[in-house]
């Protein structure tokens, strides 16, 4: 595999890992913007804006648009998170310039009126979608309890007000100020033609203006550490979710803290598991590592039984406590490596995925890492590196949202 | 784009197969074993959910702790799965590793303790399964699509029935599975670089015991339900619709197939285009194609709030009606670059050909190349699926709604 960099007198990076052996190819804009970049007034824009890229620019209508990458079968798709909005497609190297053309023309949308109108419904469609989801309502609701006015804690798809309310020409001024070639990369992995790739982005990204007010209020935040449950009436189980400070996308800690979510509640073998799922008082616990820019979070999400609330949340306190007393063992540690490392190495078996990391790691680091050397990092993590994680983290120390039946 | 297959077959009748794959480092492995929720006696709906749990809860000489402690150590993500007529328990993993999951996948298969207080642990995790689908209606519409839809006991819940999970006893659980995990009728499939002669000498080891006779076929009933709509207090209706057409040993399979990538391939495609980007009914919608040995559908969901309720179903129905009014070549081109560009794209991922060589087998009674179909995708035509499409005309469908307000099926 061989890396390829280039940075345009506008300061938009293209990067590039080619692997000649891969059967297909992919590519993809990571725009350094999402709900925790949104001023209260225009919350919702960022994903509203995700969607409106796909309506299309003054030469290509929304029809025009989706014709044109299925000429190419690409599997393509976006996603707004609180930090970044990514647009990207996987597909056969010979369709590969074609793809990245209209993935350059696509990034000046036109915003029309009447797409715009139209696409509203179809925003709150899929908030109604996500209301819907439980497990999906009950993450976003604590994430903003933690967060507690912290910008990360907005909601990316905002509420139906906010989106009635948003105005086009809200969303005009957000993309002229986010969308600048100075706040995203154009990244692609696979089996690529560089020069080519390189030689398009050149030709339209270079008079992209670059703007001066891109940036971003790093700050971090350790969690309101509040409790709160809400009811629904048509549930059938209790859904909670647990959230608490962890390392930053940038600290080199952030392996260590991928460990310590796998221990404690990857989804087979670990703690939760063993305490929580063997013994049936939850159907689901898991905890996840959330590395963002500047801050970070460890969160769970389990479903159980009403009646089995108290027991779980018992449980759940004694695992917390024995951490904090006597940390993890090194067979813990052992097979937590072994499965964050075979993950990689799946993953990163697709060119996909291996765009996954490149651009992500463009956007937090500005650096390009081998495979070797994130799996390096992971190796290298002690059980003494962890120790002191729970202890500066405090884990057990957590936001807690419920949502479940009366 | 040339590759190969490998097979082999055990004295006993099992089946190996293996794709070899130059360019990865992973192994990705599944037992295709007869024991799918439609293959399950009656009265038993769920059992087979809790026999993918309970046979991981300690096997050979190995209590649970220990055998998940000895997986967890190989670093393998597992995959179980329940279907109509398999349970298939697999993994995928680093390469390195696969003999000796092999060996502790022989243990989960042959020698499972099946414990009794294991077993109340499983059954009340199944039961606890089942409840959580009424939190998640997009899933469950989907699953009572499939009951209602394919004749029973084929759409039988892989989920299961609480009613009868409840009273589901250890004993007759245990019985299930010295009855249907039966080698002479199970598919092994591995994906990955590998050395195919070592893998069978392992296997012969590991699973060569007697033949067995395979067990009855099962025997269909008629068809239930038109429309089926469970009240649920939500945001939105869930639409599944599902309706029937060819199944994979048909000679109008690839013509189907086709016909449904130009209603639900791509963002341009017709459902897209006229439920979502024309009128904003719709954020989720979407059409596919869904086959048992037995029997094919075309299933579709759309999830809308209840106001957009009937006249979202209205447009899909009248979509699959007008399918076989006209087609042009520009959408049959981009019905074929995406099926073959996403056969390729699922080409380099070894739990994807795992899957689909051991489908392919237990379909057809053959492993298909992707040359093979890639040229059946080629030789689709207008024509040919307009014919197709006309001779097999969408005579009924299946409908199941779950939210606060029901629709009119016409």
């Amino acid at each position: 595999m061989e890396f390829r960099k280039e940075t345009l007198s506008n300061g938009l990076d293209v990067v590039g890992e080619i692997n000649n052996s891969a059967k297909s190819a992919a590519v993809g804009f990571f725009v350094k913007t999402g709900s925790r970049d949104e001023s209260s007034g225009i919350n919702g824009v960022s994903h509203f804006l995700e969607h409106m890229l796909f309506k299309g620019n003054d030469r290509l209508n929304a029809f025009e648009v989706n014709e044109a990458f299925d000429r190419t079968g690409a599997q393509f798709n976006a996603f707004t998170s609180e930090e970044n909005t990514v647009f990207y497609a996987a597909v056969l190297p010979e369709y590969l310039v074609e793809v990245t053309q209209l993935w350059i023309e696509l990034m000046n949308p036109a915003l029309r009126d009447e797409d715009f109108s139209l696409e509203k419904n179809v925003i709150k469609e899929e908030i109604a979608m996500y209301k819907d989801l439980p497990s999906f309502d009950v993450m976003e609701k604590c994430r903003s309890l933690h967060f507690d006015g912290h910008p990360c804690g907005n909601s990316v798809l905002g509420s139906e007000d906010s989106i009635s309310d948003l105005t086009a020409a809200q969303m005009h001024n957000y993309l002229t100020s986010r969308y600048a070639p100075n706040n995203m990369v154009l990244a692609c992995a696979g089996n690529l033609d560089w020069d080519k790739i390189c030689s398009v982005a050149k030709k339209f990204c270079s008079r992209w203006p670059r703007q001066v007010g891109a940036t971003r209020a790093l700050e971090d935040c350790r969690g309101s550490k509040k409790k709160e449950r809400i009811e629904k009436a048509n549930l059938a189980c209790e859904h909670i979710c647990l959230m608490s400070a962890g390392v930053s996308a940038q600290d080199p800690r952030r392996f260590a803290a991928s460990l310590l979510a796998t221990i404690i509640g990857d989804d087979v073998g670990s703690r939760f598991f063993w305490e929580l799922v063997d013994k049936a008082l939850a159907e689901t616990a898991t905890m996840q590592f959330g590395a963002m820019d500047g801050t970070g979070t460890f969160y769970s999400y389990i479903c159980c039984r009403s009646e089995n609330v108290t027991k779980v949340l018992d449980a759940v306190s004694s695992i917390f406590h024995s951490l904090s007393q006597s940390g993890i063992t090194e067979d813990e540690l052992r097979k937590a490596k072994n499965k964050i490392l075979s993950a990689l190495v799946i993953k990163n078996e697709l060119p996909m995925g291996r765009l996954a990391d490149l651009g992500s790691n463009w956007i937090y680091l500005e650096q390009y890492r081998t495979i070797e050397d994130d799996i390096n990092a992971v190796k290298a993590v002690t059980v003494d590196d962890i120790g002191s994680l729970i202890k500066q983290f405090s884990p057990g120390d957590f936001t807690q949202f419920s949502i479940g039946p009366p | 784009m040339t590759e190969k297959f490998d097979k082999h077959i055990l004295k006993n009748g099992m089946v190996l197969l293996g794709e070899p794959m130059d360019g990865v480092q992973s192994a990705a492995f599944g037992f295709m074993l007869p024991a799918g929720a439609a293959l399950l006696p009656e009265g038993c709906c769920g059992a087979a959910n809790v026999i993918a749990d309970w046979v991981f809860r300690g096997a050979g000489d190995r209590n649970n702790r220990q055998l998940n402690d000895a997986l967890d150590g190989l670093g393998l993500h597992r995959a179980s799965s329940v279907g109509s007529s398999h349970i298939i328990i697999g993994a995928v993993l680093e390469a390195s590793n696969l003999s000796q999951a092999l060996d502790l996948y022989a243990d989960v298969i042959l020698k499972p303790t099946l414990d009794e207080e294991q077993f109340g642990l499983t059954r009340q995790l199944a039961i606890d399964g089942v409840q959580a689908l009424d939190d998640d209606p997009r899933h469950k519409v989907m699953l009572k699509l499939r009951e209602f839809f394919y004749p029973p006991p084929l759409g039988r819940s892989t989920a299961g029935e609480i009613a009868q999970l409840k009273t589901l006893p250890a004993n007759k659980t245990r019985q299930i599975v010295k009855n249907n995990f039966n080698l002479s009728q199970t598919i092994f499939m591995v994906a990955s670089k590998y050395n195919f002669d070592e893998i069978c000498r392992r296997m012969e080891n590991l699973f060569g015991m007697p033949p067995r006779k395979s067990g009855e076929p099962v025997t269909v009933g008629p068809k239930v339900g038109k429309y089926t709509h469970i009240h649920n207090e939500g945001a939105q209706v869930h639409i599944g619709l599902m309706t029937e057409t060819v199944k994979p040993t048909d000679q109008d399979y690839y013509n189907a197939r086709v016909a449904v990538s130009v209603l639900s391939g791509g963002m341009s495609a017709r459902l897209f285009t006229e439920v979502r980007e024309k009128r904003g009914l719709c954020y989720a919608i979407g059409a596919h194609y869904h086959a048992l040995k037995e029997s094919a559908g075309i299933m579709c969901y759309a999830g809308t709030t209840p106001e957009k309720g009937q006249e979202t179903l209205d447009v899909i129905i009248q979509e699959f009606d007008r399918l076989s009014e006209a087609i042009t070549e520009e959408e049959i081109q981009r019905a074929k670059v995406g099926l073959k560009s996403a056969l390729i794209l699922q080409s380099e991922s070894s739990s994807s050909r795992a899957g689909a060589i051991g489908s392919d087998y237990y379909m057809l009674g053959r492993v298909r190349s992707l040359d093979e179909i890639k040229s059946q995708i080629e030789q689709t035509t207008v024509e040919s699926v307009l014919t197709f499409l006309r001779n097999n005309k969408f005579k009924e469908f299946t409908v199941v709604t779950i939210g606060p307000k029901e629709v009119t099926v016409k």
